[in-house]
């Protein structure tokens, strides 16, 4: 990590994330830029909870929302300013801020959906990460009010907590094409898999029934779509060793599993697994198809034709912070108190 | 009149040939253009192809759309003839118009083609009434208006979606956001980065896909289509694109970066799609060339029939105006003199 | 021009005001084609803000009288959408001040759609929309506009002045394949006369009508001053014989009537309560110029709006309306 001397958070805010088909197709709730734009002032009020003076670097983007909030954080007790660098108007944008990132900052706060954590989680090496949900139907993500998860980072910069007691290792995942089209690897972080739909069409994984297999590196019934479905089975923390590997069917047979799920926001299915195992870290699961799409996060990332897809779950996945461990530890350490807890007994 | 099944490889070539139609339509109007054969302004549709397809080809044939200025790919994706759009760009008698209308006036209302429009934001109030019309009959018909990121400014565009919003009638807003507003950019035109969030202030879903890729706007369309049809209203989709070409052609174009046009150029729709069937093994390569091909011929027979096609009377100047006759018409008709000094023989005065 | 259906003055009438005469044309054509329907600001559950569509929500319900959001561009827009795809609406702009804000969908989509696209599709539509001054609503609500649109090529243009005129031209305008503007001078909804009752009765659009023979000056009105006219005809009856034309329709214009008038009395008077530079008499004049110049005996007259804006105040707004006085005093003048 970086420079010791200042606490520094890196905010980073997708001004795409939250735009897609299912706010059509689903019940997705609307993420717009001035909602994000509310929730990123939050989030740096929410610093000066800390006991020090945190820096706040926030990266600059193509629809000025970053340049926005530092210009209007005049009245907030931190060091709010930019981060210097190159805007392209694409993913690269939070790739690159979250490589500086990894360099200069001790804690960064992410707005965006699980397509924005995959990309800042690529590059972010071993700064803890606080999420916060504005994207789709996410699963890494936290809906969580700013100026709460503000003050989580804010306390995690500043060292007052234990880092390894506050914060889970998320695991990742990563899909090697061997196809007539469409070979090479994709990564996700929460779930991959492969689509029988010939086109990437609006992105969005809009109808799961398509899903032919794929793998999550967890799962629990609340996490909505592919790590929902197999956490119907079996459940999976995100810090668990290994994930899991799906293969779906047409109907149920002898060993498949019928599964009610959450598939998409407002939308709740049943489903046909013909298998669900546990696999290892680094343990191929592979499926192939004549014609599809290998997902990502909840996204169709792309087309594949007579392919084999193998995924394979990593252990070694970005820091995610647990938030209410944050503040139980800071009340348990007394950080919040402005007096010592025995003397107010 | 046009729908095509996008999930059958026999939709995809065939989406494929009508991009490609688009394209050779308009490389071949700008040519002419150039060359001075065509008269008045011509706006080229090059490099946003697949909003047009994508849209037109999840539509149902008796379905509604609306256009703008820069019409020719939406005339196509919804199955109008190049032979008699070309004529009307030469302002000739078998014109779509008869050669009154002109590249920024061609329509079919019988294909449910209800005009390209010379002003920006004038179309979606027309799909609201088109939408209100099919409502009222209890028809199974949706009207989709195609308007540009410049339109969103226009307060008439917003009167008819809350309209829709409000009568939940079959209606579909579809903004190609190709980022400049005649010759300035959408940033400096939208205080909103994402123009679909406009859905939000008339409740109803609004969402931004990538008009670069024809299989996008093709499903985003198709659901828009099927809420609108359910009667739950209409949506706003907002499709990202590309001019490739200036505003007009004969534009400078001093507002915006080689290395942009080129960036947006390295994503054309239309090559991307056809690697893409390549890839899949739906097409070859030699498939698609020889498509070209056969898609450029057509064209080139089309400009040579526009070319050859017949100059209307000038008489027919004065048809028209009415669905009755005018007693003015035919009397200030008698007083127009002719380039050749002679003067209209059809009149009574 | 004549529309299908020729005048059938039928036996029966009855009496009735402008504005009802206006409501049963409405109710009638609404009862006669399915396709037509009416449109506009507080037409259904008030009944229109002057009572004209009073009753229409309870007979058609309100998939045919919908009230409208206050959106003029976007609701007359969407009227010129359904009337090129096979609906037959009528719209209401509640006072004509308001097509300011509507005039994008009017001048380059309604008028021009036909034309633009080689005849290839129809505009029946009907715009009703009402004007003039005299009851103290000011400038924004008491204009006379219908030059605009008399002008406008590829717009029909109507402006009853009688109970009679306003049902059969209404009826007229609805079953119209062009897009008609019908102006209904407010001052004149109480104003009462003989109806005929058949259904079938309509009149033809652009004939203009003799209400009152004379052989000494012609009055050629529209409107509210077409009442006027007569009063003052009646009130000169002893000494002047007048003539006064209902002129009816703005355009196309009945040239042929108002010459004929001209050649028997070589005197002519125009009122219309347009502003007066550029307005509907200036063209009613250039067709007499051009068509019976040697039968004048005197210059005509213009009696309208002396370019001004309606002010609010009572006694300055009756000093810009023109009335019978006005008229009188022009009739003395010219003989």
């Amino acid at each position: 990590m970086g420079d010791r001397s200042t606490p520094t958070v890196g905010v980073i805010v997708n001004p795409a994330a939250g735009r897609d088909i299912r706010r059509l197709t689903g019940g997705a709730s609307v993420s717009d830029n001035y909602a994000k734009r509310r929730t990123a002032t939050c989030v740096l009020q929410g610093l000066t909870l800390a006991p020090d003076r945190i820096r706040a670097l926030v990266m600059p983007d193509r629809a000025d929302l970053g340049q926005r909030l530092v210009g209007g954080a005049d009245d907030i007790d931190a060091d709010v300013s930019l981060l210097d660098m190159q805007i392209t108007g694409t993913p690269k944008d939070t790739r690159n801020a979250a490589e500086q990132f990894s360099d200069v900052a001790d804690c960064v706060v992410v707005l965006g959906g699980d397509g924005t954590n995959r990309d800042v989680s690529t590059t972010i090496g071993d700064v803890p990460m606080v999420s916060i949900s504005t994207g789709t139907n996410n699963v890494v993500p936290t809906p969580i009010d700013g100026t709460v998860a503000g003050a989580a980072a804010g306390l995690v910069a500043t060292d007052v907590v234990d880092i390894e007691a506050v914060t889970q290792r998320h695991g990742t995942i990563e899909a090697t094409i061997d196809g007539k089209a469409g070979s090479g690897t994709v990564s996700g972080l929460a779930t991959m898999g492969l689509l029988d739909r010939p086109f990437i069409g609006t992105r969005a994984v809009l109808d799961v029934s398509e899903f032919v297999g794929g793998a999550v590196s967890r799962a629990f019934p609340t996490e909505i779509g592919l790590s929902g479905i197999a956490g119907g089975i079996q459940t999976c923390a995100p810090d668990d060793a290994g994930g899991l590997g799906l293969r779906f069917g047409d109907g149920p047979d002898a060993d498949a599993h019928t599964v009610r799920a959450i598939t998409v926001p407002g939308v709740v299915n049943t489903v046909s697994v013909s298998e669900c195992v546990r696999i290892e870290s680094g343990e191929p699961w592979t499926v192939s198809i004549d014609r599809g799409v290998v997902t990502a996060d909840g996204e169709r990332e792309r087309e594949v034709s007579d392919a084999e897809v193998t995924f394979t779950v990593s252990d070694a996945g970005p820091q995610i912070v647990t938030i209410p461990a944050v503040f139980q530890q800071a009340v348990d350490r007394g950080v919040l108190s402005m007096q010592p807890i025995e003397q107010k007994r | 009149m046009v729908s095509i099944d996008i999930e059958t490889e026999d939709g995809q070539k065939e989406a494929l040939r009508r991009m490609m139609l688009i394209r050779s339509f308009d490389d071949t109007a700008g040519t002419l253009f150039a060359d001075g054969e065509i008269p008045g302004f011509v706006h080229l549709y090059i490099g946003e192809e697949g909003v047009g397809v994508g849209a037109c080809a999840a539509l149902e044939p008796d379905d509604y759309i609306t256009s703008t200025h820069r019409g020719h790919g939406h005339c196509i994706a919804k199955g109008l003839e190049p032979q008699s759009m070309m004529a009307e760009l030469y302002g000739k008698r078998d014109g779509y118009c008869n050669g009154k209308g002109g590249s920024m006036h061609i329509a079919d209302v019988d294909a449910g083609m209800l005009g390209a429009n010379g002003i920006v934001g004038a179309g979606p109030p027309l799909a609201t009434g088109a939408a209100l019309s099919a409502a009222q009959k209890d028809e199974d018909r949706v009207a989709l208006a195609f308007f540009g990121d410049g339109a969103v400014a226009q307060g008439q565009v917003h009167e008819a979606i809350n309209l829709a919003a409000t009568w939940d009638l079959p209606a579909i807003f579809l903004v190609e956001n190709n980022q400049f507003g005649e010759g300035t950019p959408v940033e400096k035109q939208h205080n909103l980065e994402n123009l679909s969030e406009t859905a939000e202030a008339y409740d109803i879903p609004g969402f931004t896909i990538d008009g670069m890729d024809i299989t996008a706007v093709y499903e985003a369309v198709q659901e828009a289509r099927e809420r609108a049809r359910n009667g739950d209203g209409p949506t706003f989709i907002e499709a990202d694109t590309y001019r490739f070409r200036g505003h007009f052609e004969g534009d400078q174009q001093p507002y915006r970066e080689d290395d942009d046009i080129q960036e947006w150029q390295s994503r054309c729709p239309i090559d991307s799609f056809a690697s893409r069937l390549v890839d899949a093994g739906v097409m070859t390569d030699d498939e698609v060339e020889s498509l070209r091909a056969e898609v450029d011929e057509e064209i080139a027979a089309a400009a040579e029939y526009a070319q050859n096609a017949d100059e209307p009377d000038p008489t027919e100047a004065y048809d028209d105006m009415y669905a009755v006759s005018v007693p003015e018409l035919t009397m200030f008709a008698g007083r127009s003199v002719r380039a050749d000094g002679g003067s209209p023989t059809n009149t009574d005065q | 021009m004549s529309t299908e259906t020729g005048t059938t003055h039928g036996k029966s009438t009855e009496t009735m005001t402008v504005r009802e005469a206006i409501r049963e044309a409405m109710r009638e054509e609404m009862q006669r084609d399915e396709d037509v329907f009416l449109m506009g600001e507080d037409v259904g559950l008030f009944g229109g803000v002057f009572d004209v569509s009073n009753g229409l929500l309870e007979d058609f319900g309100e998939e045919r009288v919908k009230d409208t959001p206050i959106s003029e561009a976007g609701f007359l827009g969407a009227g010129v959408g359904a009337a090129a795809t096979g609906s037959r609406p009528i719209v209401e702009i509640m006072f004509s001040d308001f097509m300011g804000v509507a005039m994008e969908q009017t001048m380059n989509q309604m008028a021009k759609m036909r034309y633009m696209f080689g005849g290839k599709t129809e505009m029946p539509i009907t715009v009703r929309t009402t004007e003039g001054g005299g009851m103290g609503a000011a400038s924004q609500h008491s204009g006379t506009v219908h030059t605009w649109f008399a002008h406008f090529p590829g717009i029909i243009a109507v402006a009853p002045g009688t109970p009679a005129a306003a049902k059969g031209l209404l009826k007229s305008a609805i079953r119209s394949d062009d897009p008609v503007f019908f102006f209904e001078n407010k001052m004149i909804y109480e104003q009462s006369g003989e109806v005929p009752t058949d259904p079938d009765f309509t009149l033809p659009i652009g004939e203009a009508n003799v209400e009152r023979e004379g052989d000494d000056v012609t009055v050629i009105a529209t409107q509210r001053l077409v009442g006027e006219s007569l009063q003052a005809a009646e009130e000169l009856d002893s000494e002047l014989s007048v003539e006064v034309i209902d002129l009816r329709s703005l355009y196309p214009l009945d040239t042929e009537t108002i010459v004929d008038s001209l050649e028997k009395t070589g005197r002519v008077i125009i009122a219309d309560e347009s502003p007066i530079s550029y307005g509907t008499h200036a063209e009613v004049m250039a067709r007499l110029m051009e068509n019976g110049f040697y039968s004048l005996d005197a210059p005509p007259e213009r009696i309208g709006v002396p370019d001004t804006h309606i002010p609010f105040s009572p006694s300055l707004e009756q000093e810009v309306l023109p009335s019978a006085a006005d008229v009188t005093a022009a009739i003395r003048r010219l003989t």
